[in-house]
This record gives structure tokens, sequence and C-alpha cells, in this order.
């Protein structure tokens, strides 16, 4: 069996090793689930890669975490970069730099060199989401951080083990510039025996099939893969596909979308990406430095061939030009980037999702909620030792619309569907904080022949905490959620507070950091539903009085987005039945006048939301209107820009209208 | 007196009578019917089973199963807190496909417009934050009974904590609501987590009055027709259970039989001295692998009969790929050779069956290769041998440049690498070493994969039952009454009172005590095994740790976690607090279990009845290799490879230098030499 290949391997044997890589790659993923402590890194936020010598990427986790994709060559070849020859069997490193392609600083990634006979043959990498950092408040996620010395520490390639010895006083360094050291040192050891799993299964392999044919198959593997992607491609029609999307403003320039723009281009079996164009950096954390944003390419298009699998071979089939240096989505330092997850990130993915939708129709989808990540950090009053507390939360949303299709309803962000949300009687043991509700929010699923699917919403209310901050990370309170082919937006994202002794809850917005509070405050956010596909007049009808039964439509909402007139025949037993006498009409009388409503005066349109005549749906879905929804000023520019959105992506496909 | 097990699978019904006095083997199969029940009583008859003469009548079904996936059940509804009625279709979030946009979770067992709120809540301590609004409940009960809702399942935050609103609704509920079933999650599972507790509650509640019915309606017609024992249902953990605690736990029928084949394997492998057993039973279209370790199966709680919709009662680890005899050969977009999932079923089957199937299977390539003979059951059916070739060469050989015989040899070898991949899975990857267990195959197709299997996992021994087609069914005769009862319990464990956990672990005991009284099995026939679930402080996942009764100490329970921890996982975090996380109680009552038959040896050398020319290793000419009969295979009987044994169901391929030895319960047991000691 052991017969040693000098190049080219057989196809049995290609099959038989690229089938061990995943197994291996998936064994780092069981053992890190095992034993971690960070609840981040057990809900799944956490990605394992099996690299060559050159810090390809020749396996990555087939249940990893979207945003990791694409990112874990980068930071195995910083390693290369930084140490060159000194690399020696037991050594370990870690790196977090999104400078050196990392992602975020809680990101912290644990790389073992593997050697056989000597030689350098692979590295086996493991990154995992540490639940602090440090930097400015508790969770590492700072809002305002404009630039990344407030976000926590920051850990270029460095060596944390010595020729199989622990270097202590590194790790200590480490660990003690996060709040809670005990589990990021728990979370170290965790991670670096997951790459001595591979290590150990990859030189099982070099026993048998020799070092030669394992290190030839790292190789074959990413050819194999490039090959696939280039002959699907090839396969499509060329074409160039062009469109934009936005985050919500730049705090230096005030209100007005910030916009992210992506080509595509598909030319032969090549693939090509070009972002430029796209706005400079923001005076916030949401920007994405360049290996994020060539995560966000890569999984976006990975959503359009989900049996490819994925390594270097599939980036290199890939191209990618991100424009200008220093832009929202090509960030460099010392710009902060923590919160690229809800700004540029998402924004380029569900960019792709779009441009890929008009290449296969049949795998269209409209744009998922925003991810979004709530921070209550403070002393935990329960105990008499008062520890510290991180209620550190995200939700499902709803994802877009599909061609035939409605969206998802509840489902984890595009960030990466295998990210679990926590159950809240574990917060509540670990927390000062009583969950005060967690459900559908209706009418949330952005209107369309095809619904996207519905967002939830949650809240708390913190009993005994002491010293407590908010701080929130996400996006599209402007923005809004958006429908493709004539489907409308979804519903804002952004948290409400209410405190101890008010009567009314005031809006924080989608984004702010370090916001005090404390015993009796109550808050709650919703998480967007996905946008809708389709003109929503040309929704079946019996698809929304099904709709309005389980309460995911209402009734009022059944006539103003759809058109749809539903009565109740009896509530007691979730019977409606569909008027279609006047849904028929209602339907005349929206298509008729639909296009003038989106030109009707915002300021107009703002006095009647604050007046309380129109609601936030109305005024996005109706009008087109963008507004401050706690104060109802209007934001004018950001309105302009909306309604062109939405002129783009909904009203040029409707008929008649 | 007979031993009768009843298999329900989704195609056949598969019946297995042991008589207990000369331990001959009896075999039924016939087609499964929509009321399965009818299928079990034809069944029996085409089996000739005398219902008054049987001890012990064990059964399997996927009535729980497919109900599940059909959601074909009552009326069901849910009544929860107010503002979490929706935790059940939340789930965690995730979605099992990671990439594929387009395939999605499957809707709850319950619909939205079925689950009602109402005001109550207690805090992660059981304090109560919010009085239960018995009016509330009321009004809710008045609605069910509106809607015609048959059963109700009972699911309020916290309630593991402190169950009183759930008892207290479910009092009302009752009161108002006639012959409704009414469960509630901290009788199902009082477990911390609201998602998994509601799931499991759920799944109970719409299956209690369908399962509850039928299994009663089944004890009654066995009854009638003269059977005098306990029905025994196989459940999930491994164990049977009683129509009575089946009408309080029908959840743990889901998944009901999956379990039989790791329990015979357990069984076959104990027979034959070993402790450590991986079970591997390849059918037609995929293969179970399961893992028995120092003589218990490993099992698991975190599973689900679909995707998102967790069933939290411990089930017997099984591994299922797509690998039989049935999986398709082929090669993909960028020139690579697959194996499977995908199968030809047995319409139109392998190419060699003649039926039209044009994709090469395994089957033909074994057949190719000469592992299996043109005749299979025993000359009831013939495979084209150049059907087989036409296919290999078509799909595979002529693509990849090879000729038919070394293609065939490829598709073999492929196959073999995903099984033994799924193998690792569940071996290396959890810790254990293969090189410590003995490897038991069975099922059609598994006689013929596992030498090479245990080759190249290192396994020393494999283990071929005596009937490698009807192993699992059989498994159903070897199992005792089981019951799973924990409580939570957390807390540092040096800050831990003992004399309390020696208390609450007395609690789950009487409990579990008197549940099996209630089935009347006899005091001396009751084993109870403690374990506790710890972990690191910071950790999220436990390891149970099993503990001695009475308790005195929880000293020695950390210190075998620590060992334990290292086993599992290499390394163990001595500065590091351990915590305690639960309690649980295993209830065994034993069982009067079918006995395997046992033959006194015969030294006697056997006869080839032919010899057919077989490639064993890819790549090598062909060797001629003699072909035993099984039937003719005594006890005693040994001989080295390269050989092949047919028998009615399946094929033993004996690599060359192979050492065969028959043993007294006519089980082949097969010793491989590895080739490298090192």
């Amino acid at each position: 069996m052991s017969t040693e290949t000098d190049y080219k391997l057989d196809p049995v044997t290609l099959e038989v090793l690229k089938n061990a890589f995943v197994t291996i790659v998936d064994e780092m993923a069981e053992q890190i689930l095992r034993t971690c402590h960070s609840f981040v890194i057990y809900c799944r936020d956490f990605s394992s890669a099996l690299c060559d010598a050159q810090g390809n990427t020749v396996m990555q986790g087939s249940q990893d975490i979207a945003v990791h994709v694409g990112t874990l060559h980068l930071t195995a070849k910083a390693v290369i970069e930084t140490f060159g020859e000194d690399i020696h069997e037991g050594d370990l490193f870690a790196i977090n730099d999104p400078y050196s392609g990392g992602t975020h600083f809680n990101d912290v990634r644990i790389i073992r060199p593997i050697f056989h006979d000597g030689e350098l043959i692979a590295f086996s990498h493991s990154n995992g989401h540490w639940a602090d950092v440090g930097g400015s408040v508790p969770g590492s996620f700072d809002v305002s951080a404009k630039e990344h010395f407030a976000e926590g520490i920051r850990i270029p390639a460095v060596r944390i083990a010595d020729r199989g010895t622990m270097r202590d006083d590194v790790v200590e360094l480490i660990v003690s510039n996060t709040r809670v050291p005990s589990d990021a040192k728990g979370d170290l050891r965790a991670q670096a025996e997951s790459t001595r799993v591979a290590e150990r299964e990859i030189l099982r392999l070099c026993e048998k099939y020799g070092g030669n044919t394992v290190v030839t198959a790292f190789e074959e593997v990413q050819d194999y893969v490039e090959r696939l992607t280039r002959k699907r491609i090839g396969e499509l029609p060329d074409g160039v596909w062009e469109t934009e999307d936005y985050l919500d403003f730049d705090p230096a320039e005030g209100e007005g979308l910030v916009p992210v723009k992506v080509k595509l281009e598909i030319d032969g079996e090549e693939l090509r990406y070009d972002l430029s164009g796209s706005h400079p950096a923001v005076a916030t954390f949401l920007n994405s430095s360049f290996g994020t944003t060539f995560s966000g390419i890569v999984g976006g298009t990975k959503t359009f061939f989900p049996d490819v699998p994925l390594n270097s071979g599939f980036y290199r089939a890939i191209e990618v030009d991100a424009g200008e240096e220093n832009s929202v989505i090509n960030a460099a330092w010392p710009v902060a980037v923590t919160g690229f997850c809800s700004g540029g990130y998402e924004k380029v993915t569900n960019s792709v999702y779009e441009l890929w939708s008009q290449v296969m129709p049949e795998r269209a989808m409209a744009c998922c909620f925003n991810l979004e990540y709530l921070l209550v950090g403070g002393r935990d009053a329960r105990t008499d030792d008062r520890p510290v507390f991180m209620w550190y939360d995200w939700m499902v949303g709803g994802w877009g619309g599909r061609n035939g299709k409605d969206g998802a309803n509840c489902t984890s962000p595009v960030f990466g569907v295998g990210l679990a949300v926590q159950p809240l009687e574990g917060q509540e043991r670990l927390t000062p904080v009583l969950t005060t509700a967690h459900q559908i929010v209706p009418d949330s699923g952005g209107p369309g022949r095809f619904r996207g699917g519905v967002g939830v919403s949650k809240g708390g209310r913190l009993t005994e905490a002491e010293d407590a901050v908010m701080s929130y990370c996400c996006d599209r309170a402007r923005s809004i959620t958006w429908g493709i082919e004539g489907g409308l937006p979804s519903i804002p994202h952004g948290v409400w507070l209410r405190r101890e002794g008010e009567d009314e809850a005031k809006f924080l917005g989608a984004t702010f950091s370090n916001v005090d509070v404390g015993p009796g405050d109550v808050f709650t956010r919703p998480s967007a539903g996905g946008g809708g596909f389709g003109d929503p007049l040309e929704r079946d009808p019996e698809a929304v009085v099904e709709d309005v039964a389980d309460g995911y439509v209402t009734i009022e909402r059944a006539c103003i987005d759809y058109g749809v007139v539903v009565n109740e025949v009896d509530a007691e037993l979730a019977e409606y039945e569909l008027d279609a006498d006047r849904t028929e009409q209602e339907r005349k009388r929206i298509r008729d006048e639909r296009a003038g409503w989106l030109k009707e005066d915002a300021e107009k349109v703002a006095e009647r939301y604050r007046d309380g005549e129109l609601d936030t749906m109305d005024a996005i879905r109706r009008h087109g209107v963008i507004l401050d929804w706690g104060t109802g000023e209007l934001f004018e520019r950001t309105t302009e820009q909306f309604r062109a959105m939405l002129k783009r992506r909904a009203a040029d496909h409707w008929n008649g209208g | 007196m007979t031993s009768v097990a009843v298999d329900v699978g989704g195609t056949f019904t598969d019946v297995c009578v042991l008589d207990d006095d000369s331990g001959d083997i009896r075999v039924a199969k016939v087609p499964s019917t929509s009321d399965p029940l009818e299928g079990v009583l034809a069944g029996v008859e085409e089996a000739g089973i005398d219902l008054s003469d049987v001890r012990l009548f064990s059964h399997g079904t996927t009535v729980a199963t497919n109900a599940l996936i059909t959601r074909r059940f009552p009326p069901a509804a849910m009544v929860t807190t107010r503002d979490f009625r929706d935790v059940i279709e939340i789930r965690r979030g995730t979605r099992d496909d990671l990439w594929d946009a387009y395939k999605d979770v499957a809707p709850p067992y319950i619909r939205r417009r079925d689950r009602f709120e109402v005001t109550e809540r207690v805090d992660f301590a059981g304090e109560v934050v919010a009085e239960l609004a018995e009016d509330e409940v009321r009004e809710v009960a008045r609605l069910l009974k509106k809607r015609e809702i048959e059963t109700v399942a009972v699911c309020f935050i916290n309630a593991f904590a402190n169950p009183e609103h759930e008892r207290r609704a479910a009092e009302i509920l009752r009161e108002e609501l006639d012959g409704v079933s009414v469960t509630t999650s901290s009788e199902v599972l009082p477990e911390i987590f609201e998602h998994e507790r509601f799931s499991t509650t759920v799944a109970n509640a719409v299956l209690s009055p369908l399962v509850g019915g039928y299994v009663s309606r089944l004890a009654d017609e066995l009854e009638q027709r003269g059977y005098q024992g306990d029905l025994l249902l196989l459940h999930s953990g491994g164990g049977v259970m009683t129509p009575r605690t089946v009408e309080k736990l029908a959840v743990r029928l889901a998944a009901s039989g999956i379990a039989a084949g790791a329990i015979a394997s357990r069984h076959i492998a104990a027979l034959c001295g070993h402790e450590n057993a991986i079970g591997l039973d390849m059918g037609g279209t995929s293969t179970d692998i399961s893992l028995v370790y120092e003589g218990e199966p490993k099992v698991t709680k975190e599973w689900s009969v679909e995707y998102g919709y967790p069933i939290r009662f411990p089930s017997i680890e099984v591994l299922t790929i797509g690998a039989g005899g049935g999986s398709l050969a082929w090669i993909d977009e960028a020139g690579s050779l697959r194996n499977g999932p995908q199968s030809a079923g047995a319409d139109p089957g392998p190419a060699s069956y003649g039926r039209g199937g044009e994709a090469p299977t395994n089957t033909d390539a074994n057949l190719l290769l000469g592992r299996l003979g043109t005749e299979l059951i025993g000359g009831g059916m013939e495979l084209d041998r150049d059907a087989a070739e036409a296919a290999i060469r078509d799909k595979v050989a002529d693509p990849l440049g090879l000729d038919p015989i070394d293609a065939a040899g490829a598709v073999i070898e492929v196959a073999n690498a995903n099984m033994a991949d799924a193998v690792r899975l569940i071996s290396i990857r959890k810790g254990y070493d293969p090189r410590e267990f003995a490897l038991v195959v069975f099922g059609g197709a598994g006689p013929l994969h596992g030498a090479a299997l245990a080759r190249e996992l290192m396994i020393p021994t494999v283990i071929v039952p005596p009937n490698p087609g009807v192993t699992s069914a059989l498994g159903c005769l070897l199992v005792d009454v089981r019951h799973d009862l924990s409580e939570m319990y957390s807390g540092k464990a040096d800050e831990v009172d003992a004399g309390e956990v020696e208390e609450a672990f007395a609690r789950l005991e009487k409990d579990a005590r008197e549940m099996l009284d209630a089935e009347g099995i006899p005091e001396d026939r009751v084993r109870l095994t403690r374990e506790i679930d710890m972990r690191y402080v910071g950790q999220w996942r436990a390891l149970p740790i099993e503990v001695e009764a009475p308790l005195e100490s929880l000293d020695p329970v950390v210190e075998a976690f620590h060992a334990e921890h290292e086993r599992e996982h290499s390394y163990r975090r001595e500065d590091s607090p351990v915590e305690v996380y639960q309690l649980n109680v295993r209830a065994v009552g034993e069982t009067e279990k079918a006995e395997l038959p046992s033959h006194d040896a015969d030294g006697g050398d056997p006869e080839p009845t032919g010899r057919r020319k077989v490639v064993f290793q890819r790549g090598e000419d062909a060797v001629e290799a003699p072909v035993f009969a099984r039937d003719d295979l005594p006890a005693g009987a040994a001989f080295e490879g390269p050989a092949l044994i047919d028998q009615l169901d399946s094929t033993v391929l004996v690599p060359p230098g192979v050492k065969v030895e028959v043993d007294e319960w006519l089980n082949i047991r097969m010793q491989i030499e590895q080739e490298d000691e090192s």
C-alpha cells in the first residue's frame, strides 16, 4: 500500500485522502466543542483548518462559521512571514490580528506546525471567538472606537510554545489582558488540543501513505476544487453585474447612507469581483479589512455552489479587487474593524447574494437580516463576590424571500448559520438579566410574492446588576433589509430602552456603546425579517390568509402590504377567510397609487409619523422614508438614497405601476 | 417456549423466532402496512408462531418516528409562558446545511396558531416572579376544547427549577378537559435549556395518544391470541419498556429499533470475550455503525428525529452513512471517483441484478472481483457478471483509463475508505483506540468488507455472527427493561454537600424502583446505576462519571472526572474547579433473555464446495480461493484464507493469511494480522 508517488496521485488515493482531510478538520471541531470555555465558541463561533506548508488552506471544517471562510490561510501565511525558518516541531503560535488577515480581535487563532521526518509539511489552525479580549467595554465590542486601541489586545503572530514547552509568560501576557483570564486560558488549551488532534491524524496518514503522497494530496485537493469551481463558472453565461448596498451612516459625516459597491464579472472560467468606489472608512468600528471582505465574497459565492468544498483552490478561482485603500471594506491599520461582521462584511455578502440571484435566478434570494450583538456587562450583585458578568446576546432573524419559496423564518445570521442562539435559561443563571420575551415579530417579513422570513424580538430587565453598561453592534436601522424583484423591505433594527420609573422607551439606534444601565431598566430589540421577493400584490391571497392564521402577518398589514382583505371567521378557532372582491379592489387601488406614495413629500410623511398617523412600516414600505424612529426626525439625504434604492429593487419591477 | 422479536421497518416487518430449547432461529419477512399492527400480526402468522407458547415478545417500531416525520398525529396544542410561545420555532436558529440557502429546517411539531400563552414566570432559582393566572389557564382550556385538541404540552420557562406552575396548570387542564392527554416539561425532562426541554415535551405530547393507542391495541391483540407475558417495546436507549411506561413517555419510542443492531453486536462480542466492540451493519443502501466500550453501548443525548427538534433522552449512538451494497460509484465533474451516498436501491438495484440498472454499485464491483459469486440467496437469484462489467467499464474504468478489474478494485477501496472514516469518527475522534476493539460485521454486505476495514483500522479481530441478515432483529431479544431518570443539581464540587446529593439520588432511585415495580420486575432483578455529569467550571459540555452508592464524599468522583477528561480529551486541569451539573440514574430491570445455542466443537476439516478466482488486493492478480458453505462449517472448524464463505443472506471474504475459526455459537472469527505492528 505504502507506495511512494512522486507527483500525481491516482484518483483513488486522492479521494481517500480528500475525505480523510475533511474528517480531520471536523474532528478538530468536535474536540473544541467538548472542551471550550467561552459560550460564544460553544455556540459554534469557531472554525478549523488544515493548511499546507505554504499556509494555503487544504481543507476547512464543513460546519464552520461563514465569516471565517477564506481568512485562515492569511493568518497561517502571517506566521510563516513572521517566523520564516524559525519554526520548529512542538511550536505553537497565536494570532488575532485583523491587519494580517484575522477577522477581529476576539477571534484568536492557534496555529501548530506539523513536521514529518523533520520537515515542515502542514499547519493545523484553530480559530475561536473568545468572549472577551479586553479593551474599553466588556466583550471588547466598542462601537465608538475609531482606532483599534480601544478594542482589546492585538496579538500579532507570536510563539506560545517553544519546541513542546508552553511559554507561560507569553500566555499570561495574553490572558491577563482579558476580563476572565481563566476562561481565556481554558479556550487556548482547548484550541491547542484540537490542533494536536489534527497533527496526530496527519502523521497517521503519512505513516500509511508516505509523507510525499500526503503533501502531494494537499496540493491536488486544492487543484481539484479549483478545477471543479472553474468548470462550473465556465458553464455560466459571461457578463457583468453590479449593485450597491449601504451601511447606515458615517458619524463623521452626519446622516446619509454609506455605499458599498460590488461588481461581478464572469469571463469564461474567470470570476472577478471589483469593489472600487466604495465609501471611505467610517468613524465607527463597522469597517472591514481586506481579509473579511474577501471572506464575505467567498461565503456569498459559496452559497450558490453549496456542494463545492472550501479550500484555497476555491479562493484561487476568485479574483478580488478591493479598490481604494482604506475604504469601508478595505480598511487598514489602525482603523477599528471589530464590528465588520455587522458592517462591511454583511453588506458585501448580501450584495453578492443579489448579484448571483441574477446569474442563477433559480437560487435567488433577497437580503437577510443584519447580524446583531447586544452586550450588557457589569457586576453581578446576586452573590457577595460580585463577579463580572456579560450578557452577550445575538438573535436569529428572517432570511430573504426566494424564487418560489418564502424566506426562512427565525434563522441564524449570514455571519454563519451554524451559530446557535443561547438558551435564556442558561443566561438567567449566569447573569442578573431576566428575559422579558423571545418571540416572533408579526409583519417583520418583507412583503413580497414570496415573503421574507420573520424576525424575532428578545429583551430583558436588569435585576441585581451593578456598574452595568450596554453596547450594541448592528446596522440597518436606516439601510433597511431590502427585497428584490419588486419585493419590499422588512423593519429597522435597533434597541429600545425603558428606564426604571419611566413610561416610555427610548430608541437608542442600531450601534452604540457604553450606555449606563441599572436595575429595573428594560430593553428590547427586534431582528429584521428578510426582504421580500417579487411584487407583494402578486402573492397568492390564500398564503396571506394562512400567514394571518398563524400570526406571521396581521390582518391590518395583510391589507396594507399585500392588498389582501382577510375576514375573521372565528379567531378562537384561528379561522379566517379571504374576501376576494375587496382584495381585488384594494390591489387595484394600491397598484394605481403606490408610485405616487413613494414620491410624497418626505417631511410631511415624517410629520404624520410623529402624529401617530403612520407607523414605521408605513413610512418605510409605502413611502420609502427613513426617520429617527424614536423622535420622528427626517433623514433627508438618507431618504433620497433609500428611495432610489427602492425604485431600483422594487418599483421598477412592478407591473402597471 | 419461544422468544419473538418483531422489527417494523419502512419497507419490511422482520420477525425473528428463537426456540428457547433447541436454539433454532426462524425468520419471516412480510411487507409493512399502513396500520403497522396488521403487519405485525401478519408476520406472526407468516412465521407460524403460537402466541400461547411465547415467553417473550419484543417489538421495535417506526410508528413514533414516522408520525413525527409525516406530522400525522391528533390535534395538539402547547401552553406556555406569556411571550415565549415561539421558543420551539426559534429553536437554536441553526440550519443543518450551512451553505444551501434553499434547504430549510422542518416546521415545528405544533403550529404557531395552536400555541397558547398564559401569565406566569419563575426565575432561574425557582422563585416566582409572576403568579400563574389560573383564570387564563381556564380560558385556554375552553379554547382547546373548542378546537377539539386531543393532547397538550405544558412548557413553562425555568420549570425545571420549580415545577409548581406547570403542575397546577396541568391540573386545571385535566379538570376542564376530559380525555385529553396533558404532558408537562418538568415531568418529561426536568432539565435546564428551554428549547431542548420544550422540544422533547412537545414530541412526547404529540406522540402520546397515537403511540399509546397503538401499543395498547397491540398488547390487547397479542393477549387475545394467547400471549401471557408483557409486550416489550424497544426504546432508543437500548432498553425495553412496557406499555404502561409508553403511556407517559411515548417519545422514548422515537428511533426505536435503531439500537437493536448495537445491542446485538454487544452481545455477540461479549460471547466472544470482547468488552469493546464496533458494530458494522451494512445493508443495501446504508451502513449503521455503533460502538460498545467496556460492555456498554455509547449513548448520546444529542439527537433528534428531524434537525432542530432535539429529543433529550439517552439514545444509543449510531452513525449512519450512505454506503451499502447498492451504493453507486461515480465520477464527479472534476474527475474524482466517488462512492454513494446515492444508491440503486432494491429497484432497479445493481447493474448485475439485470433489472435495468446501468450504474455500477459496490455489489457489481465485488462480483467483478470474484468476491461475490454469481449466485445469491442459495441460487435464488442469478447475478449478471457481464452487466456488472459493462457498467464498471462505462462509468468508471474508461473515464479513469483503468481496466475494469482495477476499476472495480478502486470502487471498493473508496467505499472501504469512507466506512473507515466513519468508524474513525465514532472511535478515534472520541478517544477510543480501534486496536482495543473487535469488529462485529453483519447485514447482508458487511461480511464482504469486514476484513479490509479491520486491516485499515488496525482492528485485530473480526466477528461474523451466524445469520448476518437478521442479526439486528435478534438484538430486540437481548435487552433489559431500562429507564433513565435525571435531576438538575448544580454547584462547585468542593462546595456541594455529599449528603444532599445522596438524598437526591435516593429520590431518583425511589422513583425508578416504583416504575420497575409497576412493570412487574422483581426486586432481585433491579440494577441501579448512578452517574454525575461534571465539567470544569466554565466549560459547556459535561462528562458523565459513574459513582458508587452510598455517596460519602465527592473527592473520588472529582478525581475520576479528571481521569475521564484526560482519557477523552488528552488533558486535565488540576488547577481548575470542577462543577456538578446533573444527576442521572439508570434503572435496569433484567429480563430473561434469549440465549443463543452453543455447539460442541467438531474437529473435522470442512470441505470446500468449489473454488473461485478472487482479486483480494487492487492491482494484484486474482487468486484461486476455496468456497465454503457456511452451513457446512461446524463449531471448531479452523482454516486460513484465502477463502470465501457463502451463506443464504451473505458472503464472508477471508483474505490470504487471515486465520478463521468457527466458535461454539457458530460465529466466524477472523484474526487480522497487521501489516505494520510498530
